[in-house]
């Protein structure tokens, strides 16, 4: 049974404006009571309340930093909310930030050995699936050598490929696919197409609005971390079309 | 505490192949393999020996298993507290894409240290029985439960610096030059017996390394098992230790991730 619910989830960072703090730096403030490098909050999201069930394919669109991948990473458990509760249920397997997260110095088939036991596989079930996963990636025989010398084409088809060979409950997606090149494109839109058969519940944030229409149908509209609006994907996807137009030609 | 525990145990390919990862790396092409590491206390022991024998009229086969054992013990509480300093931003990738239990990046260098340090007693062990014989195998045994209490305090020790690190950037020099100085207040390169005859006896009090020093030296060089009371310092340490690590983890855990 899987499903997703958050519930008045609110975000907060808070950094610090010039880069870290040292030990001596925090002991002297205490004494002299000045900051110089002070702390600034980031409402990252404010008051998110959804709710996903089983079968449902959401998409996520928005403006770039309106809190779609702090979004996801809350949902995946990474980020902690400042408020508010979240409750998923069901394994969940995530595609983020797809070049990283290897070990540089291990090849290929090392490197898909560690992503799959960080996702929950063991030595038995990951050796099963290596060689079908070696042959998603058609990286032949570069996967022979470390992963350092991979460009970030390799990188995403390799990540990919391991991500999507284990079967997941609850797929989070985050605009992973721009940089494959347009034969690995139209494999990874066929793959996740089987996926999205497969898993029972998928959310994905992207830019492109047609693979959008095409993979969701249901979406969210993200804005400057509050959810402006939820519902059917072409709905969604006019309504947010037409406010950016506008916003155009207000500005123009 | 459990379920903690439990996941930690349920991720255990993943940070084992890490540090099967890690060793592999560190002697990829090198000719003597995983002996580079020997290298520098192996050193250091010829070096400390041929001048105190000289100097101080000790003797070697005295003195030559005495310094390695506390070289080594030494080394491996120094290299897991300083590369467990870098072990989140290490793990940065990782711990951005996946929730894991964050006790386990630091799992991974006491891992890594702890194979080296095995390594280096195998040298220690081999030293003395070369120069002494073993006047007791049978106190050797203790050295099993020793190796879990230093490895225990070398996780807890990792999780310290690592979480140290990760809120305050300078936390590693400040530990380089801690470990400086206490290197010249530990019985390394000097018996204990010395300190005590010079009336600094409360610094061999003060200095909880000096148990843990003395539960791997006293098998092996006196062929003795340490006492009730070296045994009760040391395990009241590594429990001090482990509790902090512990707790700071609970506290501090989830929040981490705003601070890389």
């Amino acid at each position: 049974m899987a499903r997703i619910e958050l519930d008045k989830v609110s975000l907060t960072f808070r950094v610090r404006q010039r880069g870290r703090i040292t030990l001596k730096e925090f002991l002297v403030r205490q004494m002299f009571r000045r900051s110089v490098n002070p702390m600034i909050e980031v409402q990252a999201l404010q008051e998110v309340c959804l709710q996903f069930h089983e079968g449902e394919r959401i998409g996520i669109v928005g403006h770039n930093g309106a809190g779609k991948s702090t979004l996801l990473k809350v949902l995946a458990g990474i980020y902690p909310p400042s408020h508010g509760r979240r409750i998923v249920e069901g394994r969940i397997s995530s595609l983020f930030d797809i070049a990283l997260g290897f070990e540089l110095d291990a090849t290929g088939w090392e490197n898909m050995a560690y992503r799959g036991y960080l996702q929950g596989e063991t030595p038995q079930t990951i050796r099963a699936k290596m060689q079908p996963i070696a042959d998603f990636t058609e990286l032949g025989n570069f996967l022979d050598m470390p992963v350092r010398y991979y460009s970030a084409g390799m990188l995403v088809r390799l990540a990919f490929s391991i991500a999507t060979a284990i079967e997941p409950e609850i797929l989070l997606v985050d605009e992973v696919l721009s940089v494959g090149d347009m034969a690995f494109q139209e494999k990874a839109r066929q793959r996740m197409r089987e996926m999205i058969a497969k898993a029972k519940l998928i959310v994905l944030v992207s830019h492109d609005l047609v693979n959008l229409t095409q993979l969701c149908d249901r979406a969210v509209w993200m804005d400057h971390g509050r959810v402006r609006q939820v519902g059917p994907t072409a709905e969604i996807i006019d309504a947010y079309t037409n406010s950016v137009h506008a916003g155009q030609s207000q500005a123009a | 505490m459990g379920s903690y525990v439990a996941a930690i145990w349920r991720c255990r390919y993943f940070w084992l192949s890490l540090v099967k990862n890690d060793l592999r790396t560190r002697y990829r092409r090198s000719v003597l393999g995983m002996g580079w590491s020997l290298l520098h206390p192996i050193c250091m022991t010829i070096i400390l020996t041929a001048v105190f024998c000289k100097l101080f009229n000790q003797e070697i086969r005295v003195y030559a298993p005495f310094v390695l054992a506390g070289l080594a013990t030494w080394n491996y509480i120094l290299t897991v507290v300083s590369h467990g300093c870098h072990c989140y931003f290490i793990g940065e990738s990782y711990i951005r894409q996946y929730p894991a239990p964050l006790a386990i990046y630091p799992l991974r260098t006491a891992l890594g240290g702890t194979v080296h340090f095995l390594l280096a007693l195998l040298v220690v062990l081999m030293l003395s029985w070369y120069f002494n014989g073993f006047a007791n195998v049978s106190a050797l045994v203790s050295l099993v439960p020793t190796i879990f209490l230093l490895f225990i305090f070398a996780w807890s020790l990792a999780v310290l610096a690592g979480v140290a690190n990760v809120y305050f950037q300078d936390t590693q020099h400040l530990t380089e030059v801690g470990f400086q100085m206490l290197f010249y207040a530990t019985p390394i390169i000097y018996e204990v017996e010395m300190l005590q005859r010079r009336n600094l006896g409360w610094l061999v009090h003060l200095n909880p390394l000096v148990s843990l020093l003395e539960l791997v030296r006293q098998p092996i060089l006196a062929g003795q098992i340490p006492t009730a009371h070296t045994y009760a310092v040391a395990i009241a340490t590594v429990v001090v230790t482990a509790l902090t690590a512990g707790w700071t983890l609970a506290r501090l855990q989830q929040r981490l991730i705003f601070h890389l």
